[in-house]
C-alpha cells in the first residue's frame, strides 16, 4: 500500500528555485531545410531571413519560411514548409528559450544568441532541461503558423 | 564521429503544446528517420483525437454516435477502451465526457449541437455503469446519450507519447525522451533528469526526478510561457461537481506507460491522497502539491527526488 511522506512544509517553499534560463537549439536555418526538402539543391532566398524557395534545379518543391514568437520570458524561432499546393508540409522548433533572469525582450539578452541558429552545433548540456509540470500552451507558435498559412500558402503556387 | 555518440533533440508544435524528441545511439540519419516516424505517430494521434479538429474521430463521434455506430480508427478504439477501464477502476472519476463542462468553463470551444442541450441534461446521458459509451464489434462506437459530447485531451497526449516511444525502440534507437509539454516517457540505460515546475509558480522548478524506463506525466496549472503566467486553473473537471477540481494544486504521477500516468493524474487530482488503491492498482505513484503549498509524495519516491529547497 502507498504511503504519502511530507516533503516540503509550506514555509520551506518560501524561497522557490528559480529556473532562470531554458535553452534549447534544436536546429539550424540549414539543418531545418535539409529536413524539410531533403532533396533540394538549393534555397533561393526570397525575402532576406524570411522566406526561401526550395528547389531541385529549377523545379519549385516549396516554401520555407522562419517565424518568431516572443514575449516577456520567452522566444521562439519556428520553421514552416509549404508544398507547391500551398499546403502545410512540417513545422518545426528551432529554438526555445525561456528565462526569468531578465527580460527576453531586452537587447543584451538576445544579443547572447545572435549568430547561434547559423552554426549547426547540437548542444546537449547543463543549461537544457526536461521539464514535467504545467502544460505549455503552444497557442502562439499555432497562430503564427496560421498567418504563415494565410499570407504564403496561396502566393506559393 | 563515433555511432554511439549522435544524438538528436528535435521539437514540433503538437497536441496542443511542445513536443520534444530526444534519441541517442544510432547514427544521425537513422535517429533522424526514427525521430522524424515517431512525430508523426503523435501527429496521427492529434489528427485522430483532437476535439477542435472537424475531421478527427472524435469529432465525428460527438456528432453522430448517438444516431449510429461510428466506425473508429484502430488507435482511438484503443484509448477509448482505456477510458472506459479508468472509468470503471475510478468508479467515474475519470470521465472523457465532461466535454460539455469543459465547454461551459471556456476551456473547450462551443460547438452548436452543445449549446443547443441544456447543460442540467448531461448527467442523464448514461449508460447502465454511467459509461458514455459502448465499445461494439468492428471497431466501431456508440453513444447512450443524445447530449454525449466526448473529449479525449486528458489521456490522448500519454496515449501518443507511449507510441512515439515505441517508434523510437522499433528503430533501435538504444536511449530516447519524448515529451509532450510535461507527459513524458524516457528509456534505455540512461536515466534522464526531469525537472518539476512549480504548479503554484511555473516559472519556478520544484525538484527534479531521474526517470528512465519509465512515464511521468503532471497536471495542474496550466501555463502560457509567452505571458509568463498560468491560463485559468486546472482542466480538470469533477464529474460529481461538473466544477473545476480543486482538491490539491497540482500533480506528478509514475508509471510504467505514459497512458496510465497521463490518466492517473486526471483522478489523483480529484481524490487527491485517497488514491493510493488506485495508484496501487496501476503499479504507480505521485507528488502531489496542496493547495496549502505542502508537498507530499508516495513514499518510494525518496530518493529518487532532488528537492529544489
Amino acid at each position: 500500500m502507498t504511503d504519502w511522506i511530507k516533503l516540503m512544509a509550506p514555509a520551506v517553499l518560501a524561497i522557490p528555485f528559480a529556473c532562470p534560463v531554458q535553452a534549447v537549439e534544436y536546429l539550424s536555418i540549414a539543418d531545418a531545410q535539409k529536413l524539410a526538402f531533403p532533396s533540394a539543391t538549393r534555397f533561393a532566398e526570397l525575402e532576406a531571413g524570411r522566406s526561401w524557395k526550395a528547389l531541385a534545379g529549377e523545379r519549385l518543391l516549396g516554401l520555407f519560411v522562419l517565424d518568431h514568437v516572443i514575449g516577456k520570458h520567452l522566444y521562439i524561432d519556428y520553421a514552416v514548409s509549404l508544398d507547391t499546393s500551398g499546403r502545410i508540409h512540417r513545422v518545426d522548433i528551432l529554438q526555445y528559450r525561456e528565462s526569468y533572469g531578465g527580460e527576453v525582450r531586452s537587447e543584451s539578452w538576445l544579443a547572447q544568441f545572435v549568430g547561434k541558429t547559423s552554426s549547426s552545433t547540437l548542444k546537449v548540456g547543463s543549461d537544457i532541461r526536461n521539464i514535467s509540470g504545467a502544460t505549455l500552451s503552444s497557442m502562439h507558435v499555432t497562430e503564427g503558423v496560421k498567418r504563415i498559412l494565410a499570407s504564403y500558402g496561396t502566393n506559393n503556387r | 564521429m563515433e555511432q554511439t555518440t549522435d544524438s538528436v533533440r528535435r521539437a514540433r508544435p503538437l497536441l496542443g503544446t511542445f513536443v520534444e524528441i530526444s534519441a541517442k545511439g544510432k547514427a544521425l540519419p537513422e535517429l533522424e528517420a526514427a525521430v522524424e516516424e515517431a512525430f508523426a505517430a503523435i501527429a496521427k494521434v492529434h489528427r485522430l483525437m483532437s476535439f477542435q479538429e472537424h475531421d478527427s474521430d472524435i469529432s465525428r463521434l460527438n456528432r453522430e454516435a448517438y444516431a449510429h455506430r461510428v466506425k473508429v480508427d484502430p488507435w482511438t478504439y484503443r484509448v477509448l477502451e482505456f477510458s472506459l477501464d479508468f472509468h470503471r477502476q475510478s468508479e467515474g472519476l475519470f470521465d472523457i465526457a465532461v466535454a460539455p463542462a469543459l465547454q461551459q468553463i471556456g476551456l473547450l470551444p462551443d460547438t452548436p449541437a452543445a449549446m443547443s442541450i441544456p447543460f442540467s441534461a448531461y448527467p442523464a446521458n448514461k449508460g447502465k455503469k454511467g459509461e458514455p459509451l459502448a465499445l461494439l464489434e468492428g471497431g466501431t462506437v456508440r453513444f447512450h446519450g443524445s447530449g454525449t459530447r466526448i473529449d479525449l485531451s486528458g489521456i490522448a497526449k500519454g496515449f501518443a507519447v507511449d507510441r512515439a516511444a515505441e517508434v523510437l525502440k522499433y528503430h533501435g534507437v538504444l536511449t530516447g525522451l519524448v515529451n509532450a509539454g510535461g507527459d513524458l516517457a524516457a528509456f534505455g540505460k540512461t536515466p534522464y533528469t526531469i525537472h518539476i515546475r512549480d504548479p503554484r509558480n511555473p516559472q519556478h522548478l520544484l525538484c527534479e526526478l531521474a526517470v528512465c524506463n519509465e512515464a511521468l506525466a503532471s497536471t495542474g496549472t496550466r501555463f502560457d510561457p509567452l505571458n509568463s503566467c498560468p491560463v485559468g486553473g486546472p482542466a480538470i473537471i469533477d464529474p460529481a461537481t461538473r466544477q473545476q477540481a480543486r482538491t490539491v494544486e497540482g500533480v506528478t504521477v509514475r508509471a510504467s506507460s505514459c497512458v496510465v500516468a497521463d490518466a492517473l493524474t486526471k483522478i489523483v487530482m480529484i481524490a487527491g491522497w485517497d488514491s493510493t488503491k488506485l495508484l496501487d492498482h496501476y503499479g504507480a505513484s505521485a507528488l502531489i502539491v496542496s493547495s496549502d503549498g505542502s508537498v507530499h509524495s508516495s513514499a518510494n519516491w525518496k530518493g529518487a527526488l532532488e528537492l529544489a529547497a
